[in-house]
């Protein structure tokens, strides 16, 4: 397999991932501010942290006000992340890749172009917001559905795997870490369960937290489930075991194996339940870089 | 109301479906009352299913203007352009013949010139031409194949006689659209052809991939082979990606190569790879920045080299440009009785050199009746067609080839043959032009028909569709 056509398809799976968690925070966020409509304290900033993009937002704007982080997060040319980037990029990268692909991925994607580029969120209606963004997530999921019911098993398949699962634990490691910052620098309100449950549902994780867990949402049984649970599919252990799957399938892996063996190792042992926010903070931050570095490794090894 | 031969209207030229006595030609009855039988409605119909069908399968071309470029779904008109297979087997006979010495030529200028100091034409006119290559001297390959794959236009005269009108050597495209247009075809007409028996063509791809194998220099039973393509924003982008993926090759751009110690390697996530064939859709002056221009960055640094070498092969060779000239083309009949010592069996059509000045002064006279040309242009640019122009612009145009006579040919204005072709709501003459493909390995193989390109304005043979033309599938019928 071309490396040029490697690396189209990883980053095509990264941007289309990426996308869809932007889409899941901007959701969230939306619906949060639905059930408390006085409190002027909850705001937009959280969003831009944890996308880590506040000097670029910054530049342009002054106030995290609602309708400047969504138009930032959605159109802005100089967010380099906002959702029509996010897009552009993963049509660029999909130009040349098209008819590797099966057709019914080509036509979600195409559906999501229509839906989403050179749409401006202030013309959307408040009413149909919501909807909106929602939309976005299925039509992700729904190109990535195709992929998976209709893509031979092969490197064409591991590399589009690998760019989203990496891009997706990036994604999980900056909403936790994001909610836990903002979380310790305003004390004064009491709807900690509020945000646990919203962090879970960014994540589509509500469901498979109560049945797993049982128990109320507290904030270290929220954070063992997201980054430890091994078998729902958007906590940050498995999507680490799916990044190994590809890996085994790829030539040339021992060193790559070798990576992430030990940052699956380290998640394992770590017992997150007595972390405070600073050692959380930390050990996040470390699951970063290391997915940067797995991230630089796999350019280095096949592009 | 049904549609009725007796109202069709009648072209000058030669009708290929509706004799002058408004009776359909005797191979086409059958056909030509199936059309009969249906009415506006219908036609109509069959139109919109053509064009989904298309829409829906991707089928496109860009065009490159002024305004900037833009990607068109591929125009197809559902009429057969309808060819009986003895005709048929004469024509590839003759362009079979056409290419073997076409070959024998390119090989034989770039060594011995046993063609070129025979007398039969102006030596200069090959050594000094800018398609020449000099890095080629020397150089002969396998099965003598220069321009592996090329595509001839041919057309029908006013008695309905093909003739050639040009050879195409250095990456002609179509191909591909004569393959979805067939592929469309049988989706809007599959009773049609279980009636007529059509020969079929989905052949090409297995024929093209053999083809490019003969080319190899190694001797590798399954010789690495790609395809390079200058990338998403080539005209004929869509050609190449669909043929890639028919012959299950990679389709690589320049950056995926890489020379070293005169062997070409492609980039994969195994590491490097040695590439033994190239099928290039790149102009010779792009190829290698070593050797063409110096600022192509969609070649590939050190493929001359490599080349040179015998390490990788090229397809079409570098340097087989030369015989793709209209002024080269009207010594081909010569070439044949040279190279192969027989009587061409396609003619060709009278061509005037410009720089000749007996031949000049004769068609600055009958300018009106003529079609003029630069001998190095393709696409359809740079034509004059004689009686189109009025007195200011003639004079424009003899201006411009006295400033260069050599680069200009004439050839008299050929009545293309004509076709019925659908136009919003019912059949009319349209011009047509015909592109077979020919492929030179080990065996010559021709395509079953070709490429039929329509002109879709009335009146006009301008069948390119950079330029507005259309396009038919082209069916030999046993008939």
């Amino acid at each position: 397999m071309l490396s040029r056509s490697a690396k189209h398809l990883y980053w095509l799976a990264r941007y289309i991932e990426r996308a869809e968690n932007i889409a899941r925070m901007i959701d969230v966020n939306l619906e949060l501010i639905l059930d408390f409509p006085d409190d002027h304290s909850l705001n937009w900033k959280p969003l831009i942290d944890t996308l880590d993009i506040n000097d670029s937002f910054e530049s342009k704007y002054k106030n995290y006000n609602e309708s400047n982080v969504l138009n930032f997060l959605f159109e802005d040319k100089r967010n380099l992340s906002s959702l029509n980037n996010c897009l552009e990029m993963s049509k660029y990268n999909i130009e040349t890749i098209k008819d590797d692909l099966p057709k019914t991925a080509n036509i979600s994607l195409n559906h999501l172009y229509d839906h989403i580029l050179g749409q401006k969120i202030s013309k959307v209606h408040k009413r149909r917001r919501l909807q909106h963004i929602t939309n976005i997530v299925s039509m992700t999921q729904n190109f990535f559905g195709a992929i998976n019911d209709n893509l031979s098993r092969g490197y064409e398949f591991e590399f589009i795997r690998l760019g989203r699962f990496v891009e997706r634990t990036d994604m999980i490691s900056r909403i936790i870490d994001c909610l836990c910052i903002s979380k310790s620098s305003k004390q004064t309100h009491d709807f900690s369960t509020m945000e646990w449950i919203s962090m879970l549902s960014t994540l589509s994780a509500q469901d498979a937290f109560r049945k797993e867990s049982k128990g109320e949402a507290n904030r270290g049984e929220v954070i063992t489930f997201l980054l430890k649970n091994d078998s729902f599919p958007r906590s940050v252990f498995r999507s680490l075991i799916t990044i190994e799957a590809c890996l085994k399938n790829l030539p040339k892996n021992s060193k790559l194996l070798q990576m992430i063996n030990r940052i699956i190792n380290i998640s394992e042992r770590s017992k997150l339940h007595n972390f405070d926010d600073i050692r959380l903070h930390l050990f996040l931050d470390n699951l970063q870089k290391n997915v940067s570095k797995i991230d630089s490794k796999i350019h280095s090894t096949y592009f | 109301m049904k549609l009725s031969w007796s109202k069709y209207e009648l072209s000058k030229s030669y009708d290929e479906y509706i004799t002058p006595k408004r009776t359909v030609r005797g191979h086409l009855r059958k056909i030509g009352n199936f059309f009969e039988s249906l009415s506006v409605n219908d036609l109509q119909e069959l139109d919109s299913a053509t064009k989904s069908a298309i829409k829906s399968m991707g089928i496109n071309f860009r065009i490159h203007s002024e305004e900037g470029s833009e990607e068109r779904t591929w125009p197809l008109d559902f009429i057969p352009r309808i060819i009986k297979k003895s005709e048929w087997k004469i024509v590839q006979n003759g362009l079979e013949q056409r290419t073997k010495a076409l070959n024998y030529f390119i090989e034989d200028c770039y060594n011995e010139q046993r063609f070129l100091n025979s007398g039969i034409i102006n030596k200069s006119l090959i050594t000094k031409s800018k398609y020449f290559l000099k890095f080629c001297k020397g150089i002969k390959l396998p099965n003598k194949s220069w321009a592996h794959i090329s595509g001839s236009d041919l057309v029908k005269n006013i008695k309905g006689d093909f003739h050639v009108l040009e050879d195409n050597l250095r990456v002609p495209s179509g191909v591909s659209y004569m393959l979805e247009n067939r592929y469309v075809m049988k989706r809007v007409f599959p009773d049609l052809f279980s009636h007529y028996g059509v020969s079929k063509i989905d052949e090409y791809p297995t024929k093209l991939y053999e083809c490019l194998q003969d080319a190899s220099f190694s001797k590798l039973k399954r010789p690495e082979i790609v395809l390079l393509t200058p990338g998403i924003y080539n005209s004929a982008y869509y050609e190449h990606s669909y043929l890639a993926q028919q012959m299950g090759i990679d389709l690589v751009e320049g950056s995926d190569l890489i020379v070293k110690k005169n062997i070409v390697y492609k980039k994969t996530i195994e590491g490097l790879q040695k590439v033994d064939v190239i099928y290039r859709r790149i102009d010779d002056d792009y190829l290698d920045p070593e050797v063409g221009n110096p600022f192509s960055v969609i070649g590939v640094k050190g493929l001359i080299r490599a080349w040179k070498s015998k390490n990788v092969a090229i397809v079409n060779a570098p340097g087989c440009g030369i015989a793709d000239d209209k002024a080269v083309y009207s010594f081909v009949p010569e070439m044949i009785n040279f190279f192969l010592k027989e009587k061409p069996i396609l003619p060709n059509i009278k061509t005037f050199m410009l720089a000749n000045k007996n031949e000049r002064d004769y068609v600055f006279e009958n300018i009106k009746t003529m079609v003029t040309k630069p001998v190095a242009e393709s696409g359809g640019y740079g034509i004059s067609i004689g009686k189109n122009l009025n007195e200011k612009e003639i004079l424009k145009l003899k201006k411009l080839v006295m400033k260069d006579p050599k680069n200009y040919v004439a050839q008299p204005l050929i009545d293309l043959s004509t076709s019925p072709t659908f136009r919003r709501d019912s059949l009319f003459p349209r011009h047509l032009d015909l592109r077979p493909f020919i492929l030179s390995g080990k065996q010559t193989y021709v395509t079953v028909g070709g490429l039929t390109r329509v002109a879709l304005k009335r009146g006009s043979t301008v069948v390119n569709s950079s330029q507005g033309g259309g396009s038919k599938d082209t069916w030999i019928v046993d008939a």
